[in-house]
């Protein structure tokens, strides 16, 4: 090893050598000591054993004073330096070297910590295949400009966030989602920088590279919430602006009493809030960490303290408990042929933007016969309407929405209703019998319909099914499980929702909300003294996820908006990382609450054990900085949740 | 012109440490504003590039007993 080496392992170890040494020198001095015939030697190799533990100590101490802060290494400076004055150098060598050998044990560990967030940025590639003039050329993959082509094989990691152009491959996008079953990706599907490509070969046109990544946006995100304080945690730190203060007055006062100056030396360093302000930050980074990985964004230390307080989840239906992929299940005509009442409806819900405008008009579009009398025209949700030859629907004249009802259109001089029974009770359009019933029917099933409705004579009746997902019943069982009581929320009436409500078992349902009105039941939920958590999707639902104690979107990967409204984000669309997000917020709550206790407890009982004699200055300090790394170490649990 | 640095130091062994090293970069010539996480670990420095030298933070960063490195 040349000194060049040596020097740079000497920089990169100096806490360990410096803590090893010390104790070496330490435990010779004592060894002397206890021989008790070189009592000088000893001595002096004690007092070396302390500066050569509290030299960078006293060096931070120097600058804590400067800056005019008093912290821990200021105390412990001057309880070693006391003991060495009144000739107690070996108290003074071993406050030194345990807690030389505590801090280094505590930087390490909260070293691991921090790297939580290391692992998912080391998951972007550093280089990138892109075609430039007709050539595949490697470049790093900072520079890659977009729109430009990214050649991704089999294997690979994709280097940039994009669409894809050419190829078709499952794609694991655990680093993003924390989902690791991989997704399947074809032309124009978006993949996220950072994921792992597993099967064919990609082409992918860049949207966003370098920082401006969905993976880099997340991680800055999580270290923000890491950073952003709890309400635990600024409490902590007003109290300590007092606290370290009224220790020190509390260790000057002993002094003055009973002319101890170990007493009041020992006083100072037990004294230190050591346990009490690392527990809160270490939870939280940790619990933070943790769900980062799994793909669940939380917001912040404050964000989670709530979490850990739900006892309410409310679920939005559409698109959370059910998969949001409505498709026509049967269209009935009553004196009217189901096809062309199919093509009305179509024809009045074309301009519409709403799911179940969009489930008629598509069903429409690729009906690939007449469809006969209650026969099931199935518009399968993933056929892409652009590839399949679509049947063109004529535009109405005009259209009205109304909200959360239905539609109003003209079309060739005739006027056309698609709507529930609300719409057609304000309109006094008579429900024949027999549609009623259909109504009915279909409704106890769980599927929601509209009447078709041609110069106020009902000719039709579209029924339309939204398959609920099929972790919707385990999820809910799980968080009853965990003493949560759950509700769903939905615009469908009342024997849709209790059919729905059923099928999932769910404890209760709230039906026939207008979207200001789910706002309005999770205010009253809160009213009664819930906490409640709102589950959607983050655009559609955005007020009542805004107005819930913590709002939780789900599907989030691709949307700003939603990671912004929300206080807990879901990247993937995976019901199942509810109850996680849930018990992970409840086990952080607690794990503050053990951290806290753990450090007062402690304190009080050295408190006692000082005031009383039987706790010494090194065993104090043994203990101190033992409470510290036990609640590093608890913290650190909510790593491996 | 207000420039923007950001530097890691994951070896912070408690909260305060992390505000003496925020209030030593404050002190330097040119530092606008500074932020200093101890969760994180990360320090992020506004300065003046006509006043402060970037080259100094690490320095003043290792004055107080941690080890910087790049972001």
């Amino acid at each position: 090893m040349d000194t060049q080496s040596v020097k740079q392992y000497y920089r990169k170890h100096r806490q360990a050598i410096i803590v090893a040494v010390s104790g070496l020198l330490y435990a010779g001095g004592w060894s002397l000591g206890y021989i008790s015939t070189f009592d000088t030697a000893s001595a002096a190799i004690l007092i070396l054993a302390a500066i050569v533990g509290g030299y960078d100590i006293a060096k931070t101490a120097y600058h804590e004073i400067k800056s005019r802060t008093l912290g821990i290494k200021t105390l412990v400076t001057l309880a070693a330096a006391g003991a060495i004055v009144i000739g107690s150098y070996w108290e003074a060598a071993a406050v030194v070297f345990l807690f030389a050998l505590g801090s280094y044990l505590e930087g390490r560990t909260m070293r691991k910590t921090r790297n939580a967030l290391e692992e998912l940025l080391e998951m972007t590639p550093d280089t990138a295949t892109v075609r430039r003039d007709g050539k595949q050329k490697e470049v790093s993959a900072r520079e890659v400009e977009e729109g430009e082509i990214v050649i991704v094989k089999p294997g690979e990691k994709i280097p940039v966030d994009g669409d894809v152009v050419e190829g078709e491959s499952a794609v694991n996008q655990a680093p993003v989602t924390g989902e690791s079953a991989p997704v399947h990706k074809a032309n124009g599907d978006e993949v996220y920088a950072g994921t792992i490509n597993q099967e064919g070969s990609l082409e992918v046109r860049t949207t966003g590279s370098g920082t401006d990544t969905t993976l880099q946006r997340i991680v800055q995100r999580v270290e923000e919430a890491q950073e952003a304080q709890s309400p635990t945690e600024s409490l902590i730190d007003r109290f300590a602006k007092y606290y370290t203060p009224g220790v020190i007055a509390l260790s000057i006062g002993a002094y003055v009493v009973t002319q101890n100056a170990i007493l009041s030396l020992t006083l100072l360093v037990i004294g230190c809030p050591g346990a009490l302000v690392i527990g809160p930050p270490v939870s939280i980074v940790s619990a933070i960490g943790n769900a980062a990985r799994s793909g669940v964004l939380m917001k912040g230390g404050e964000h989670l303290e709530r979490a850990g307080k739900i006892d309410l989840v409310a679920f939005d239906k559409t698109g959370t408990l059910t998969k949001g992929e409505t498709a026509v299940a049967d269209v009935a005509g009553f004196d009217a042929k189901a096809g062309d009442v199919l093509e009305l409806a179509a024809i009045a819900e074309k301009k519409s933007e709403h799911h179940l405008g969009d489930a008629i008009l598509e069903a429409a579009q690729d009906r690939p016969a007449a469809v006969t009398d209650g026969g099931a025209a199935t518009g399968q949700a993933d056929t892409n309407p652009a590839l399949t030859e679509a049947r063109s629907v004529p535009n109405p004249d005009d259209f009205d929405v109304v909200a959360g009802k239905g539609v109003i259109a003209h079309h060739d001089g005739r006027e056309i209703v698609v709507g529930n029974r609300k719409l057609l009770d304000e309109r006094d359009i008579k429900i024949p019998e027999e549609v009623g019933d259909y109504v009915r029917e279909r409704e106890e099933r769980g599927e929601t319909v509209v009447h078709i409705v041609r110069d106020g004579v009902v000719i039709g009746a579209i029924a339309m099914r939204d398959e609920l997902r099929e972790a919707a019943p385990g999820v809910v069982q799980e968080l009853q499980d965990a003493g949560i009581e759950t509700v769903m929320l939905t615009g469908d009436n009342e024997r849709v929702a209790a059919a729905v409500a059923e099928e999932v078992g769910i404890d209760d349902y709230r039906a026939e909300l207008l979207p200001e009105d789910k706002q309005a039941v999770i205010e009253e939920y809160r009213k009664d003294g819930h906490v409640v958590a709102m589950v959607g999707d983050g655009i559609n639902d955005a007020p009542s996820l805004a107005t819930a104690d913590v709002g939780i979107a789900m599907g989030a990967a691709g949307t700003d908006t939603a990671i912004e409204t929300a206080d807990m984000a879901l990247m993937a669309d995976d019901l199942k990382r509810i109850p996680y997000a849930v018990t992970l917020s409840k086990a952080t709550r607690w794990n503050i609450y053990e951290n806290v206790g753990l450090a007062v407890l402690t304190v009080s009982l050295l408190l006692a054990g000082v005031l009383t004699s039987y706790v010494t200055l090194a065993l104090g300090m043994l203990v101190h900085e033992a409470s510290v790394l036990a609640v590093i170490l608890n913290g650190m649990r909510l790593l491996r949740y | 012109m207000s420039e923007t640095t950001q530097l890691r130091v994951m070896d912070f062994d408690c909260p305060s440490c992390a505000s003496t090293v925020e209030r030593a970069l404050a002190n330097q010539d040119g530092v606008e504003n500074v932020e200093v996480h101890y969760a994180t670990g990360r320090v992020e420095i506004e300065y003046d590039d006509n006043v402060a030298d970037p080259a100094t933070f690490e320095q003043t960063i290792e004055n107080q007993g941690y080890t910087p490195q790049p972001a």
